[in-house]
Parts: structure tokens; C-alpha cells; sequence
């Protein structure tokens, strides 16, 4: 999948422009506060609808507009699975409006019923250096990075969690109100149903793509090894456990166990919004927390393949290369990883990337394929 | 605010009413004859000071009792539970059910402070309870929304308990949907595919 054309009106500092963008990516130079992060923050928008720096749509619209607008034209690439009607490309549009705060997506110029039928329709994977949050951070950061992996690769995933979320703040507030009461746990059913399909999707993707994460890890580490497995928030589930009939008798028997303390505590202590996307390093030898005991080149690493897996789902279970966006990635690698990073990709991504650097000595990725332009002031110089 | 901006402000409120369209109901009250205008308000005016809820069921009547409720033909010892008089006429509309109802008068939200203190579930306890202790079974016909099956499963446990038999509309609305948007055929299957809950 690539990225062929992006139309910018009103985003940020960026000037309204039409952008042609080659096959096999582009590398923008400039200084920083020119605007290379709004401009990926842009295309990444039309991925999944919102800014990736979590900034409310209204922070934007240029300074002093009312409705900012971007589009983008993707084309599939040569082993791509076409889209409807095997039509090769396909035209997504966002805009936002200040006065009324109205958000309008569009796919072929048909506005979409839901905002989520918008999402995930240019199969960008975002690198950023922030992403070495997914790593440091608490577990709410990979919950939410499986949210976002998931709903853009598994059909029916974000039904199921915005059913689970909705469900679970409902038992909460009649934890608080109701107390022990029929009223009170005639929620858990619809919680143990919700609850159980988030779960097994969530097993299911860490165990067809944990292979996938070591070997990933490994390459770019240099030989460590990593593994990632899920800490379930539902005690007492046998590990391996990916049947849906399994995992619901495990959440209906530890939810029935939970309610007294649930009362006591007024919220709901057990089920997947408790998950831990564990990350751990040296598997076999006393298998070590990467978050707690990584050095700070093994975080990045881990983060890295983080990042690295998420384009692998996309891959593999949707059929596409995706697109790569990396903000400023190799400016925070030691020269070994980045020369290893560099390899990985070389082998594995055969797509576009759209890269940017302060300097044109950090860009390292097709040095001698890949075109370059500049930024000066939110203009993007080719 | 003008008068016209008033009355639009007031079409606006309706559910499914933008400004726009709004604007374009007042312009054409506005364009029509005067009297289609004081039809309609009539007809508005009498609505609300007529309509009021049965004093069995909770539908929508202009007397005490429902024409439902008052029919000698219909089977007394089952009742069709809903959320709103609203579903009442979907159910009726399918021409399927023979039985009564019951209109809760919402669903359980604890997120929206609302218990089963606020919805009418005592009366329905005693329509099962004392009068000819008539009502055998309950059909739960709340919305397939999370709020709507939760109330079902509360009212399952507490209509049990009387030993009511319980039974639940079949799947083959589409989950997420409200039944207001259901088609008559959709839910006709739905009411006839009822399982024991
Ligand atoms: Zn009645």
C-alpha cells in the first residue's frame, strides 16, 4: 500500500498543499518546529482518525480556520489484496469543523455510516521516538496498543471492546449505587460475554505473532532474545487458553469470586481492562520484566519491535504492505541497532516509507534510492 | 429570539430534526395555509393533555385502560415486556402477539442514576403476584442494547422468583440496533423464535 497523493488544507502549520508522493517514499530534511512531525501526525490522521500525539482535533486547525481538511489517494501496491470491487486505489478524506466540532469522513467521497468504518484504510505503521512509552510506561499504554493493533487487523475486535467498555462502566456505577443487589450483578453475563471475545482475540494475536516477536527482536538486538506473553486480567485462566467457552467460564468463575471486594471497592478488579501485554527478555534463563530490567538500548529495541510486529499483522492478516512513517527514529539508536534496523527493513519492507530527519546525515534508509525534501516554515520544499 | 427562531429551536429538539430541516418545517407552516398550522397545534395540544399511561400496562391510552388491556380476546396470561409504549406499536404492528403488555418506562443505567425503583417493575410484580395471579408467562422484549439485555437479565431473576416462566425475543434483530429501526418481519420471526431464558 502507498501513499500517492495527500491534500493538506488548513492542518496545523503546514501550507495548503498537494503532495506527490513517490512509489518508494520520501525522506523530509529540516530543522525542527518546521513541521515534519505535523505532516506524518497528517497522514496518520486519515489512518486512525485522530492525532497520534493525543491532541484534541480542535489544537489542529491552523491558528485563526475554522475547518482543517486532509485526503489522501492510496494505492495498492503489487501483491496487495485490491479493495472493494478490486478497484486499485482508493480516496480517504477527513475534516474537522471548529464552529458546530463536527468531524466528516469519506471514503470515495461517500461519508462513512460510523467513524470506524473510516479507520485503518491506508495501513500506516507510525515509528516515533515516543514510542519507547509502549516500553516504560504502565500496562494501560500496551493495552491500548493492542486495542489499536487488533481493531485495525481483527473484524469485530472494536465492537467487542467498545461493548466490553461500555458494559464495564455501567457494573461500575452500579457497584457503587447498588451494592450487593440483583440489580448489580445482572450486568455480569453481558460482562463475561463482552469480556471473554476481547480476551481471546487478544490471546489469539499474542499467540500466532509471539514467534514472529522474537524473531523480530532478535534481529534488530543482535541475538537477545524477547517474548512477549499476556498477563490476563482474568485470574485463574489456564494459559493457552484461546476457546471462547474457556475463557468465559474462567471470567464468570472470577468475577463470582471478585464480587465482595468489587462492592467493597466499588469498581470491577477482574477482566481484560486489567491485561498486561507482558515484555519480557532472555527467555529460558529466568525470563526477566524488559520494563523494570532493560537497559536503555533494550527498551528501544523492545519498542522497535513493537512498532516491526505491527506492520507484520498488518502483512499477514490483512493482506497489504504498509506504509512506514518514521518521525525522527534513527537519531535515537546506537549505530549498531540502526545498522540492523536498516537491515531488517531492507529484507522485510518492500513498501513506502515517508521518513523525516533533522539532518540529511541521519537519513540512512535507501540512501541512494530515495528522494528528499525540504521544510521551511509548514512549506514543504521539492 | 424571534418567534420563528422559537418555534424552530423547538422542531430542533425533536429526535431526527437538524436545524436545517427545522427551518424548513416552520417556512412551510409559514407558506401553507393558516389552518394547517392550527391543525397541527391542536392536534399537539390534545396529545398531551389526552394521552396518558394505562393503569394496568403503561401504554399509551386516552382512557384508564388500553384498548389492549380492555380486549376480551387477548391472552391474559402472557405478557410482552418493553422498554416504551413506543415498542408496544412495533409489536402490535407484526399482528403476531395475542397476549398483554407491560411498558417499563426506560431501562436500567446506573451510569444515568437510573435503578429499578425507577422503572415501573413493582406493578409488573404485582400484575404477576396478586389480581388473578393471571400472568404465567413474561416475554422480555427489551432493546438488544447493553442496558436492554441487562434489564432483561434482572427482570429474569426477580420474575423467576415469583415462578414466572421467562422467555427472552430470539436473536435475528441485529445486535446494536434499537428495535425502532427493525422491520415488522424481522421481529415477527424474533417473536416467534422466543427462548426460555
Ligand atoms: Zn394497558
Amino acid at each position: 500500500m502507498r501513499l500517492a497523493q495527500l491534500v493538506l488544507r488548513s492542518f496545523r502549520n503546514l501550507v495548503d498543499d498537494a503532495l506527490e508522493f513517490p512509489p518508494e517514499g520520501v525522506a523530509v530534511v529540516g530543522p525542527n518546529a518546521q513541521g515534519k512531525s505535523n505532516l506524518l501526525e497528517a497522514i496518520y490522521y486519515l489512518e486512525v482518525l485522530r492525532s497520534f500525539r493525543g491532541a484534541p482535533d480542535r489544537d489542529l486547525v491552523r491558528f485563526g480556520g475554522d475547518v482543517f481538511r486532509l485526503q489522501g489517494r492510496v494505492v495498492t501496491a503489487e501483491n496487495d489484496a485490491p479493495f472493494q470491487g478490486g478497484r486499485p486505489e482508493r480516496t480517504v478524506a477527513a475534516a474537522w469543523q471548529r464552529s458546530g466540532g463536527r468531524k466528516k469522513v469519506t471514503l470515495d467521497d461517500v461519508e462513512t455510516e460510523r467513524l470506524g468504518d473510516g479507520v485503518g484504510h491506508v495501513c500506516a505503521v507510525l515509528f516515533t521516538p515516543a514510542d519507547l512509552a509502549l516500553v516504560d510506561d504502565g500496562p494501560h499504554v500496551r493495552r491500548r496498543y493492542l486495542d489499536i493493533v487488533l481493531s485495525l487487523s481483527e473484524p469485530g475486535y472494536m465492537a467487542a471492546l467498545q461493548r466490553y467498555r461500555q458494559v464495564l462502566s455501567q457494573r461500575n456505577a452500579a457497584l457503587k449505587a447498588g451494592g450487593h443487589s440483583p440489580q448489580t450483578h445482572a450486568w455480569e453475563p453481558l460482562l463475561v460475554d463482552a469480556g471473554s471475545r476481547v480476551t481471546v482475540f487478544r490471546s489469539r494475536w499474542i499467540d500466532t505473532m509471539a514467534a514472529s516477536f522474537s524473531r523480530i527482536h532478535e534481529e534488530i538486538s543482535g541475538g537477545t532474545g524477547a517474548r512477549m506473553t499476556l498477563d490476563s486480567g482474568i485470574p485463574g485462566l489456564p494459559e493457552g487458553q484461546l476457546e471462547l467457552e474457556g475463557v468465559s467460564e474462567a471470567l464468570e468463575v472470577a468475577l463470582r469470586e471478585a464480587r465482595d471486594r468489587d462492592v467493597r471497592l466499588g469498581t470491577t478488579t477482574v477482566g481484560p481492562h486489567r491485561d498486561e501485554l507482558l515484555l519480557l527478555l532472555a527467555p529460558g534463563e529466568g525470563a526477566q520484566d524488559v520494563r523494570r530490567f532493560g537497559s536503555g538500548g533494550q527498551r528501544r529495541s523492545v519498542a522497535l519491535g513493537l512498532r516491526l510486529l505491527e506492520a507484520e499483522t498488518i502483512r499477514r492478516r490483512r493482506g497489504r504492505e504498509p506504509l512506514l512513517l518514521m518521525d525522527d527514529v534513527f537519531a535515537e539508536l546506537d549505530e549498531a541497532r540502526s545498522m540492523r534496523l536498516l537491515d531488517l527493513l531492507h529484507r522485510t519492507a518492500v513498501g513506502q516509507v515517508i521518513l523525516t530527519a533533522p539532518r540529511k546525515a541521519e537519513i540512512r534508509f535507501r540512501q541512494e534510492g530515495i528522494e528528499r525534501w525540504g521544510i521551511r516554515d509548514g512549506r514543504i520544499l521539492r | 429570539m424571534s418567534l420563528i427562531d422559537e418555534v424552530t429551536r423547538e422542531f430542533s429538539r425533536l429526535p431526527g430534526i437538524g436545524p436545517r430541516t427545522a427551518r424548513r418545517l416552520v417556512h412551510h407552516l409559514l407558506r401553507s395555509s393558516p389552518e394547517e398550522g392550527r391543525r397541527l397545534a391542536r392536534a399537539l395540544d390534545s396529545l398531551v393533555d389526552r394521552i396518558r399511561p394505562c393503569r394496568i400496562c403503561g401504554n399509551h391510552t386516552e382512557e384508564e385502560t388500553c384498548a389492549v388491556c380492555l380486549d376480551p380476546k387477548r391472552d391474559r396470561s402472557t405478557v410482552c415486556v418493553v422498554e416504551s409504549a413506543f415498542e408496544v406499536e412495533s409489536v402490535e404492528r407484526t399482528g403476531q402477539f395475542q397476549g398483554l403488555y407491560h411498558v417499563l418506562g426506560g431501562r436500567l443505567s446506573p451510569l444515568d442514576g437510573v435503578g429499578p425503583e425507577d422503572l415501573r417493575i413493582e406493578e409488573l410484580l404485582r400484575r404477576a403476584r396478586d389480581g388473578d395471579g393471571e400472568v404465567r408467562e413474561a416475554i422480555l422484549a427489551t432493546n438488544p442494547s447493553v442496558e436492554g439485555e441487562a434489564t432483561a437479565v434482572y427482570l429474569e431473576t426477580i420474575l423467576r422468583a415469583e415462578g414466572v416462566r421467562v422467555t427472552r425475543l430470539a436473536r435475528g434483530i441485529p445486535v446494536g440496533s434499537d428495535l425502532e429501526y427493525v422491520d415488522g418481519s424481522t421481529l415477527a420471526q424474533a417473536l416467534a423464535g422466543r427462548r426460555e431464558m
